[in-house]
């Protein structure tokens, strides 16, 4: 239907007044003044003028100061074609292989960040050292060479693939020798190019050459069971354990595994079991593994020889020669007959081993373990490790042959001898005589530097490869990343040199592992190879085990230890010294690595140095004080270094840790301590790493980086908790105080509700062997800064966690001397026993540093967490005073941004190793341990995706993750069937400073001693 | 004006003869209205000196960080708040002068009130300088302040001491200053009534418009007791909650209840010792003998010798409940300020503040003006330990031997502090010029002529008890420069 309707706007409308039809007329009803503005004043005015300059003025004014400001420009490259396989935020891992360790390397959007051991990996189980931590920061080194360098100056790859091999071609035509210096090789494809090599070159040998060798241990079975091999030893088959200087949990072969197989006696499981082996340790300076012995005796170098005869003598009922010349050490004397009728009661499950590297002395173990049946239980010969082959007398000899000018070629792959051999004088002399010598070493070093050429190999992140560490058992190493610098892997300069058919390296590895590997481990083709990069091993069966029996006469071996220790016996005046690796550095080869510089020594908590370990007595008669700066004279060799007080150093000794004193290692490592390497002697074709030496005060003082200056725990039992394997079997929770009354102060305080998840952590202080692997991993896990050693004299380091370390000393048997002022008084300080305890942050429930915030920038979360809002702290320092466990840590200097810190990591290559997951830390903000709540949240959201509830063990902080001895568990306390809620219910769990109240989220498990009444 | 008769036991508190109204403001304003001497020159370029060596450090830690102190993991805090509660707590005087004994009637208080409430002001300005300049991120000091922002619901922890302290700090601040500038408007008038040109400008605005009648006068002195009557309970509460920045905690030496008592006894203690340090040489150097008299000094002694021995109560009940409570890390915090490294600042607070002070027992002593500048720059001394004793001795020390540390101060942290010194004097020295240094207004209130005169006629009438006629006598002779053989003929 049609509408008539009419509408109108108004009245006017309706009644059509005239002024309304007027204004109708018109567009717009009221007039609009254009004529006037056009017209009138308003362009000619003087004001418009005015107001434009002022404007103007005003407008470029503004746009200059804010252009003032300078925005820094990020340059964030999107893929153009994404990598399948990568989504950004998203960690890749890849299986690869660290000396010999399945390892998983953690790569983001191309790059590796960090390195996690392989959960199926035979030697770690996933545990994994700190040097294998720190491993990857290596890879981002900026002082690396980043091309092929002759005669110092840079070189292209081409030219210098061209000037060796005509340099080879004379050489060989010439007849004259050709050297390959390497430090052990595990790998088969590297062997076989070598094997290769030298088939091209006859003349040429491969000599393999270890800073700190095992050449005793290995002729020592050649002689006793005419088998060349370094045993595998099984801590975890052995009820009683016996060690001579042998520092298994610290440096002594393959400490990951060693510390893996010793806890598992040990651990909580054990224990509950009512199980623990019995650990005694002879020593000279205390080691990692002397300080978790139940009984550990300090002796002098001149005495283990004595030392091991009277142990030979009592157990075999036999009389060698040489058992008196134990009586100036009646302690010794008698814990060797302890340790003896222990060993012979525990037959089959014992092990004797001796860190010594002197053929005679291992014969004389080897005729111990003999007697006590270890042969085919702990240790075993049939399935050895490969990790050390080194030949002191090969390496002698060469030394010999160059300075006869008998070698035209030498060419070093991960060795460095004119740094860490003892005769360093020598092989420069003998180089200077050979015609062609070349370097693998990816750093400039002291060898590389007066070499011919170098030729820079990969990083081992960027190689292909393999190893086989121990009999059996191979791994595969992968790539993670192209090649950061214009390097070349050593093997496949080695192929192009020697004239190779294979394309290229990987060609060559595929090749050996399709035709001899793959098939021990049941793989086949393609397929096999693929199934290997994602598991990362294979592993034969292991060969049975042979029985041995030892026939070799012991009578010219005695003798040899004899004279050996009369050479030792210091003559008055003089001082015996021993050298020893330290955990961080070991033989020194990677001193450019600051994360390693400031991992503090796991007994001494020294940082970016060595010194001379002397023994408190000793300090007072001498009149020394830590830092001392003294002179030290040994064969001819004399060096300038600081002294620090041991508890626990044999009197009348010393001990220097070598590895330190590079002089070209780069920025970070040069100068860190003196080298004592030269130190070393030569004796029946091995390398001595003990001596006698005088010692001269020089009155400077060097003050020491520690970061641990007070050492006892002033009988403050809440803090430490220890007991006895007596006690423990008798009440396993007798000093966890778990019985006593526990007043509840709750009443006062709101409960925090956890209501999905609550975070916390068990430790197992009889587990931790001290390590210092999950404080690498810490920082390699958390961005935390590497602040250098005068930071660190300041007290200032940033590790997330550390491992607190405390003497006690035993006095007449009562185990218990802490405090002060009592030790003072002491004048023995051989009977020290020591306690390790990983601190971080407690996450306590109520947590002192939140009350006191004034800006709530540490506030508690709803899983039990503690967290801290970088973003909102202003630094006012009041949580960290008020913590009473003292581990957050203040930015004091901005570390990422400050000229005077540049030596570490705030390079643009070397922050490339940064998690993306955590920022780095503004000065002037507090920081600490997160709980690693990136990892909680990417288990989180792994198992939302997969529409599951997250699994006990699906999120492992970064410290639990690299544990070798798993002594350190986290989970979720709400789930009763985790594994840290099982840890937790242990009667020996407490907590530490319970008594305040601060209900930490981390428990801790009494230490247990297995001290038996006898032991004075 | 003091024209009632007064009691004859009371000592006068203007001492000279012939002092007149016109007199008093002769005499306080000579520095105010003339060149200022030698030793004014010479104590303004080494005051000014070291507060150029305070900008300098205080910009030092700003551009470098917080790391150019010596602080480290376990002490986090050392001279920073050390010297912010020392400056505090000598803030302390001026507000107990000004108002709680106003409120009491202390007359006395009249001629030292102005130059204490100016030494409290100085001295808080140097207390804050330390708020911000020790926060590692001190372009975000406004943070502790519950402003209203941006930043999403995003408050302040109302649980935090330190919150409760920038409320106090705050609070006491401009109270002070308001209090202190009001007591100033009859005196700048005053100068302005005598004052020529641009000075007479620039005194016309600060005073006000004063025009000094009957019922100026009257609302003067009713908000002067109004505001007297605020800052009383602020004398009790900065300190208080200055105390709880360390008793609310849990660290052993901190953790105490005793602390607010012991905090505001100490403040007064410093504060005191403080004015007595600078009114000694002021009076002497500005010739007011004549109001700042032998009376105030003893008086002023009297009370460092009781707050101070409060101060002494307080640390023997510390070491009394260290010992009582059993706690292990508490007893272990006392023992080791005698028998830990640092046992020297221990013996330096204990020497200073309570060994020391107890000389006043002497009458000779409290009237000796060198002993008496000496032993209050010595409770200053022991003052600043104590807080270094609390703060570094009980850190260094706590629960976790393993952290247990040294603290070694910097160039900067020393500059830091002895430029706050020189910042202090800087604007000491330029209030002195400036300013009256004695609240003429007030001062003339106690003006002994009526009074004396009252007293004479008592004296010559004859019939009051001869000792306590002996004792105006003798007062005379220790606070006056009087002719005393005015008196003998009566």
């Amino acid at each position: 239907m049609d509408s008539n309707k009419k509408y109108w706007k108004g009245l006017e409308e309706l009644d059509q007044t005239t002024e309304f039809v007027e204004l109708n007329k018109h567009e717009f009803a009221e007039p609009i003044p254009i004529e006037d503005v056009l017209t009138g004043g308003g362009l000619m005015g003087k004001t418009p003028r005015r107001d434009f300059l002022k404007a103007l003025g005003f407008g470029v004014g503004a746009v200059s100061l804010a252009a003032c400001q300078p925005v820094p420009v990020h340059k964030s490259m999107p893929y153009l074609i994404k990598p399948e396989e990568i989504t950004p935020g998203v960690a890749n891992f890849y299986v690869s292989t660290y000396e010999g360790q399945a390892i998983l390397v953690k790569t983001r959007e191309g790059r590796p960040i960090k390195v996690e051991g392989n959960p199926n990996d035979l030697i770690g189980k996933g545990g994994l050292s700190a040097r294998a931590q720190a491993s990857v920061l290596d890879l981002y080194d900026i002082n690396r060479l980043k091309n092929p360098v002759k005669n110092n100056g840079d070189y292209g790859w081409e030219q210098l693939d061209n000037f060796i091999k005509d340099e080879l071609t004379a050489i060989k035509a010439g007849g004259k020798n050709i050297r390959l210096i390497t430090s052990t090789i595990t790998s088969p494809s590297t062997l076989a190019v070598i094997a290769d090599f030298i088939t091209a070159f006859p003349t040429a040998k491969h000599i393999n050459y270890d800073a700190v060798s095992y050449t005793g241990i290995i002729q020592g079975n050649q002689n006793s069971f005419g088998k060349a091999v370094l045993p595998h030893y099984s801590f975890d088959n052995a009820d009683v354990i016996v060690s001579f200087g042998a520092d298994f949990l610290g440096t002594w072969i393959s400490p990951v595994e060693f510390i893996r197989q010793y806890v598992q006696t040990r651990n909580n499981k054990s224990l509950e079991a009512k199980k623990m082996s019995r650990h005694i340790h002879f020593e000279t300076g205390l080691s990692v593994t002397g300080s978790n012995a139940d009984a550990r005796i300090p002796i002098k170098p001149s005495e283990e020889g004595p030392a091991l005869i009277s142990l030979y003598n009592a157990i075999s009922g036999k009389t060698l020669p040489g058992d008196a010349s134990l009586t100036n050490n009646k302690v010794a004397a008698n814990a060797i007959a302890l340790a003896a009728k222990e060993l012979v009661a525990a037959k089959g499950k014992a092990l004797v081993i001796a860190g010594s590297n002197d053929v005679a002395t291992q014969i004389l173990v080897n005729a111990i373990n003999s007697l006590l049946g270890s042969y085919g239980t702990t240790i075993d010969l049939d399935n050895p490790s490969h990790q050390f082959a080194g030949n002191d007398s090969e390496f002698t000899e060469f030394v010999a042959e160059m300075n006869r000018g008998e070698v035209d070629a030498v060419f070093f792959l991960d060795a460095n001898p004119v740094y860490d051999y003892y005769k360093s004088k020598d092989v420069v002399s003998g180089l200077k005589k050979v015609r062609l010598s070349v370097s693998f070493s990816d750093h400039n070093d002291e060898t590389a530097n007066i070499c011919t050429a170098v030729a820079p190999n990969h990083h081992y992140l960027e190689s292909w490869g393999d190893d086989n560490a121990l009999e059996g058992y191979y791994t595969i190493l992968q790539p993670t990343i192209n090649p950061v610098y214009d390097t070349r892997q050593a093997e496949h300069s080695l192929l192009v040199w020697s004239g190779s058919a294979a394309k290229d390296y990987y060609t060559y590895v595929r090749n050996n592992w399709d035709q001899k590997l793959l098939t021990i481990g049941g793989l086949t083709g393609q397929k096999g190879w693929e199934t290997l990069l994602q598991t990362g091993f294979i592993k034969a069966a292991p060969k049975a085990a042979g029985s041995y029996s030892f026939t070799y006469a012991l009578d010219s071996v005695s003798q040899k230890i004899l004279d050996h220790s009369k050479a030792l016996a210091a003559a008055s005046g003089s001082v015996e010294f021993a050298l020893y690796q330290t955990v961080a550095l070991r033989d020194g080869k990677r001193a450019n690595n600051p994360w390693l510089q400031e991992l503090p020594d796991p007994v001494s908590k020294v940082t970016w140095d060595n010194y001379a370990n002397v023994s408190p007595s000793d300090m007072k008669k001498w009149g020394y004080e830590d830092g001392d700066a003294v002179k030290i004279e040994a064969n001819g060799y004399s060096i300038t270094i600081p002294v620090l007080s041991q508890p626990g150093q044999a009197q009348g000794t010393i001990s220097l840790a070598v590895g330190y004193g590079r002089t070209i290692s780069g920025p970070v490592g040069d100068n860190v301590g003196k080298n004592t390497f030269p130190l070393y002697s030569l004796r029946n074709g091995t390398l001595q790493t003990s001596g006698v030496a005088t010692l001269k005060p020089t009155g400077d003082n060097w003050p020491l980086a520690q970061t641990q200056t007070h050492h006892s725990i002033e009988g403050r039992n809440s803090i430490i908790k220890e007991a006895t394997f007596k006690e423990y079997v008798k009440n396993p929770a007798a000093r966890s105080g778990e019985e006593e009354d526990h007043k509840d102060y709750d009443l006062f305080w709101q409960k925090y509700e956890h209501p999905t998840y609550n975070w916390v952590m068990a430790i197992d202080l009889n587990a931790c062997t001290g390590c210092g692997a999950c404080v690498v991993a810490c920082s390699a896990e958390n961005n935390v800064p590497v602040v250098g050693k005068d930071e660190v004299r300041r007290r200032r380091e940033m590790h997330w966690i550390r491992i607190d370390r405390y003497y006690s000393f035993d006095d007449n048997g009562d185990g218990g001397k802490t405090e002060e002022h009592e030790i003072a008084n002491l004048d023995n300080f051989d009977n020290v026993r020591v306690v390790y305890q990983p601190m971080l942050c407690q996450h306590c429930d109520h947590a002192p540093c939140e009350t006191v915030c004034p800006v709530l920038a540490t506030v508690h979360s709803s899983e039990g967490l503690n967290h801290m809002a970088y973003n909102r702290c202003v630094g006012t320092r009041y949580c960290a005073n008020n913590c009473p466990y003292k581990v957050r840590r203040f930015n004091w200097f901005n570390y990422w941004n400050d000229a005077r810190f540049e030596n570490y990591i705030q390079n643009d290559h070397t922050v490339l190793v940064l998690n993306p997951d955590v920022v780095t830390r503004f000065r002037g903000v507090m920081e600490k341990c997160s709980m690693c709540i990136q990892r909680i949240q990417a288990g989180k959201l792994k198992a939302k995706i997969e529409k599951r509830p997250l699994k006990d063990g699906d999120v492992k902080v970064a410290c639990q993750q690299t544990c070798p001895a798993n002594a350190i568990v986290m989970g979720d306390a709400n789930d009763p069937n985790s594994e840290v809620s099982k840890a937790l219910k242990s009667d020996r769990t407490y907590y530490v400073l319970e008594e305040l109240g601060t209900q930490p989220g981390v428990g801790y498990q009494v230490k247990v001693r297995n001290i038996t009444e006898t032991e004075a | 004006m003091a024209s009632h008769s007064e009691s004859i036991i009371r000592e006068p508190l203007i001492t000279g003869d012939n002092i007149t109204y016109a007199q008093i403001t002769n005499d306080v304003l000579r520095p105010v209205e003339n060149m200022p001497g030698r030793a004014w020159w010479i104590g303004f370029t080494i005051a000014s000196l070291g507060a150029s060596l305070w900008v300098f450090a205080v910009s030092w830690t700003f551009w470098y960080g917080i790391g150019e102190w010596g602080l480290n993991k376990t002490v986090g805090w050392a001279w920073d708040i050390t010297g912010f509660v020392w400056w505090v707590g000598i803030g302390h005087a001026g507000t107990l002068i000004s108002a709680i004994l106003l409120l009491f009637r202390q007359n006395w208080r009249n001629s030292i009130n102005r130059s204490a409430e100016a030494m409290t002001i100085f001295a808080v300005i140097c207390a804050a300088t330390y708020v911000v300049s020790h926060m590692g991120r001190p372009w975000l000091a406004y943070w502790p302040l519950p402003l209203p922002n941006q930043f999403g619901s995003i408050w302040v922890n109302f649980n935090s001491p330190l919150v409760w302290d920038v409320f106090a700090i705050s609070t006491y601040f401009s109270v002070s200053l308001v209090f202190w500038y009001t007591g100033l408007l009859p005196d700048l008038a005053s100068i302005r009534d005598r004052a020529t040109g641009i000075r007479q400008k620039i005194y016309s605005v600060m005073s006000f418009g004063w025009t000094g009648s009957v019922k100026t006068w009257q609302r003067f002195e009713t908000v002067c007791l109004i505001l007297a009557g605020i800052s009383t309970p602020l004398v009790l509460s900065v300190h208080t909650i200055v105390s709880m920045d360390f008793a609310t905690s849990l660290e052993p030496g901190w953790h105490t209840t005793i602390f607010p008592p012991y905090f505001v006894a100490g403040a007064i203690f410093s504060g005191f010792a403080m004015v007595q340090t600078l009114l000694l040489v002021t009076r002497k150097v500005l010739g007011l003998e004549n109001y700042i008299t032998m009376f105030h000094i003893e008086a002023m002694n009297k009370i460092i010798l009781l707050t101070g021995s409060i101060v002494g109560v307080a640390y023997l009940t510390e070491f009394f409940i260290a010992y009582y409570s059993g706690n292990e890390y508490e007893r272990y915090t006392f023992l080791n300020r005698f028998i830990g490294p640092y046992w020297w600042a221990g013996c330096m607070m204990y020497g200073c503040n309570v060994l020391m002070t107890q000389l006043m027992w002497f009458k000779s002593v409290r009237r000796n003006i060198p002993i008496s500048w000496v032993l209050s720059i010595v409770v200053n001394i022991g003052m600043w330990f104590e807080r270094f004793v609390i703060i570094v001795v009980s850190l260094h020390r706590d629960f976790l031997p393993s952290s247990w540390a040294m603290f070694h101060p910097t160039w900067v942290d020393m500059s830091v502090f002895i430029g706050s010194i020189g910042l202090f004097f800087t604007m000491f020295l330029l209030f002195i010029r400036v300013l009256p240094s004695i609240a003429m207004g007030e001062v003339k209130l106690i003006l002994k002529s009526t009074s004396e005169q009252a007293k004479k006629k008592l004296l010559a009438h004859g019939d009051l008890d001869p000792e306590q006629v002996k004792y105006y006598k003798d007062s005379l002779v220790k606070f006056d420069s009087v002719e005393i053989a005015d008196y003998q003929k009566v």
